[in-house]
């Protein structure tokens, strides 16, 4: 059995990390059990938000190290990073609660509701781990189904972020100043940095699929983390399509096609790695004897048997899209993580409007530019426009540290610029954008494939929230404000579309996007599943096996997410181009192509 | 020498990178204490956000809370008493608060009257 590369003199702490549904947690997992196999005393810690861990290895294992009987040698350990953020804002606000002004408690909280938070108290919970301790002295080899982001191991480097920070208990802080809650020492957060910066400790896996975007992605995560002294670094190319499921099935080859072209197009940064290839698996990742098949070379045959394909009856776009023409204007937001093709519907709903003969103006952030080349001027009453992320956050970046950041010194300038580089300033800076075109969508349609958080949305509405207590207490009626969170709460003229995969962890985190919009006074109009097999009719067993999957999660968006939801089929070819769009909306779209 | 303490509002970074728009005052302020600080200056600053607690425990800067909202901060105490409301003081000011008797002696940035010194 050719072993996998990553595996090859492992060292003490390996860490995974991908976007969510890539398969970080089953290869850690599939890891875990492979090195205790091995003989090695091995730790295994998740953070998976939708973690089976626990029933892989069939017992309850939550927030302390639990030894798993099922395989001599292992333990694991569940952390869960919400209810670590949790935990730190009750341990803030708490105290106060009743002391100060409710309205002052509930700002408070919000401020600490962001993602940075989320981060900055999962890695809370890992120091102890990456530090010499009682508590992991036992372990040879400690396996994280996730790693820290750049943006949160610079900011621990900084002297700036720290200067009289944690020594005091009292001074600025930054985007770091979750910190302020949290009880470790700043040597122990030092040391964490450093065994994750050593080469000789630490290896980190880069785990991706086999599709140009995340790929892309994957090799951004690369050079950032690279260029903070994470230089021991893998690739692994999960969930590949073997060549003999092309055989037989149009759709099949044409993925298999798609993913081949995407593994011979890997970027160049990434190539230089060690990279290993773990072939789409005929069977659910779940119990023991299929991880331990998981990292094996050898292919597994096709075992199961292969239910017939079901003619799934789930309301497609067409239906949506009549819901979303009936009102003539408004604007219509499409939310969700990268790659599940926020982009391609925003452009399938904007072409179908103006196919109806309406008004509409699609903008788009779409990296690769192809949207706004192909569509331009293709129909009369519809109009593209682009908004470039990266060229927007550059801009906004320079313009501040040009204006503002002038009179800082070289420390508060290197904050400054960390601060800068935090993912909420790509979603102020793309929004600030993206809010020019929002007042037309009083008068036409106004598309958008993307939209901040609910998190980001709360904070820059800070002035909303002042107008309206002055204009309660006024008790006037004759003031008209509106701010861009006013005008996306109005149900009447902004409809979120939430868009997500039939797979277990997109589905968990479309859920808490919702969560979080709800915070803001946001009620998503309706949810979109792309991508889905379970839509077409294909009869790879491979597939049929994913397709079955999905039906899962489908019926968790209809039944437990989602007011009102589509489900639009994987096509054999990328829908590009006006008549590709079109066949995706069109009224033959229910019954799906492949 | 006196004590400077500045109640900031809740922001998620110092800087307030992350409000809508940065706050020129703030950046600037930023700057400022860090120069006063160098001059031997004592001024802590606390972080609705984060030091919640330094709020509730000091009677005059919870009564502003309640009167006057998390919208009226930032608050600064000199020595505990209340020295200025509503606004970032500069650089001027706290060097006065302080007792920093060295001349602050400032590069303008070129064409701008007012590089945070006295004359704004």
């Amino acid at each position: 059995m050719a072993a996998m590369k990553f595996l090859d003199q492992a060292p003490r702490f390996l860490f995974f990390t991908g976007k969510g549904g890539v398969g970080k947690t089953s290869i850690a997992c599939a890891t875990a059990i492979q090195l205790a196999d091995a003989g090695r005393q091995v730790l295994l810690v998740s953070t998976d938000p939708a973690s089976n861990v626990g029933q892989v290895f069939g017992t309850a294992i939550g927030n302390r190290i639990t030894a798993i009987a099922a395989v001599s040698n292992l333990a694991a350990l569940e952390i869960d990073p919400q209810a670590a953020a949790q935990a730190y804002r009750d341990r803030i606000v708490g105290p106060v609660r009743g002391m100060l002004p409710e309205t002052v408690v509930a700002g408070i909280e919000e401020q600490l509701s962001g993602a940075c938070t989320t981060e900055i108290a999962a890695f809370d919970e890992f120091t102890a781990l990456l530090t010499d301790s009682a508590l992991t002295s036992d372990y040879d080899h400690i396996v994280f189904d996730t790693a820290p982001t750049g943006h949160t191991i610079r900011l621990l480097q900084l002297p700036g972020a720290w200067s009289g920070f944690l020594e005091t208990g009292k001074g600025d802080a930054s985007c770091l100043g979750p910190l302020a809650g949290l009880e470790k020492q700043r040597a122990q957060y030092k040391a964490a940095v450093e065994a994750l910066a050593d080469t000789q400790r630490t290896r980190l896996m880069l785990v991706a699929r086999a599709q140009q975007a995340t790929l892309r992605e994957v090799a951004h995560t690369h050079k950032e983390l690279a260029s903070i002294g994470l230089s021991q670094q893998y690739l692994i190319v999960n969930g590949i399509l073997p060549d003999s499921e092309a055989e037989n099935d149009p759709l099949a080859a044409a993925i298999h096609e798609r993913e081949q072209a995407a593994l011979n197009a890997v970027p160049a940064v990434l190539q230089q790695l060690p990279c290993d290839y773990v072939p789409l698996k005929p069977f659910n990742l779940v119990g023991l004897p299929a991880l331990r098949q998981l990292l094996s070379a050898t292919p597994a045959q096709a075992q199961a048997s292969i239910d017939p394909a079901v003619e799934l009856d789930e309301p497609g776009l067409p239906e949506l899209i009549d819901g979303i023409a009936k009102n003539g204007h408004g604007l219509v937001m499409l939310m969700g993580k990268g790659g599940v093709g926020k982009t391609t519907l925003a452009a399938a709903i904007a072409v179908e409007l103006a196919r109806r003969g309406l008004l509409v103006h699609l903008t788009t952030s779409d990296p690769a530019a192809h949207l706004s080349e192909t569509l331009n001027g293709t129909i009369g009453s519809l109009n593209v426009s682009r908004i470039d992320p990266h060229t927007e956050t550059e801009r906004y970046r320079q313009h501040i540290l040009e204006t503002k950041g002038a009179k800082l010194d070289a420390q508060g300038r290197a904050l400054l610029e960390e601060d800068l580089r935090s993912p909420c300033t790509e979603e102020i800076a793309v929004f600030q954008a993206f809010s020019q075109v929002i007042r037309e969508a009083g008068k036409k349609f106004v598309v958008m494939d993307t939209a901040p958080t609910g998190h980001t949305l709360l904070l820059l509405d800070a002035t909303g929230a002042y107008h309206r207590e002055i204009n309660r207490q006024m008790g006037s009626s004759g003031l008209h404000y509106t701010t861009p969170l006013m005008r996306l709460q109005d149900p009447e003229l902004t409809k979120v579309l939430i868009v997500t995969l039939a797979e277990t962890t997109p589905v968990l985190e479309a859920a808490n996007l919702q969560a979080d919009l709800n915070r803001a006074g946001i009620k998503p109009w309706a949810w979109i599943i792309n991508n889905s097999i379970a839509a077409t009719s294909v009869t790879s067993p491979l597939l049929r096996q994913r397709a079955m999957n999905e039906l899962r999660e489908i019926n968790a968006v209809a039944n437990q997410h989602a007011r009102r939801y589509a489900v639009v089929p994987l096509l054999r070819h990328e829908p590009v181009g006006v008549e590709r769009l079109l066949a995706l909306t069109g009224e033959n779209s229910r019954h799906s192509e492949s | 020498m006196k004590i400077i303490q500045v109640f900031d509002p809740a922001l998620c970074c110092s800087t307030g990178v992350c409000g809508v728009d940065v706050d020129q005052q703030l950046v600037d302020f930023s700057a400022d204490v860090d120069w006063a600080k160098q001059q031997g200056a004592q001024i802590e600053r606390f972080n609705l956000a984060q030091q919640p607690m330094a709020f509730a425990e000091r009677a005059v800067v919870k009564s502003f809370l309640e009167r006057s909202g998390a919208e009226a901060l930032p608050l600064i105490l000199v020595d505990g008493e209340v020295a200025l409301a509503g606004r970032y003081p500069s650089r001027a000011e706290l060097s006065r608060w302080a007792g920093i008797v060295k001349p602050a002696i400032e590069i303008k940035p070129a064409g701008g009257c007012c590089g945070g010194s006295s004359c704004c």
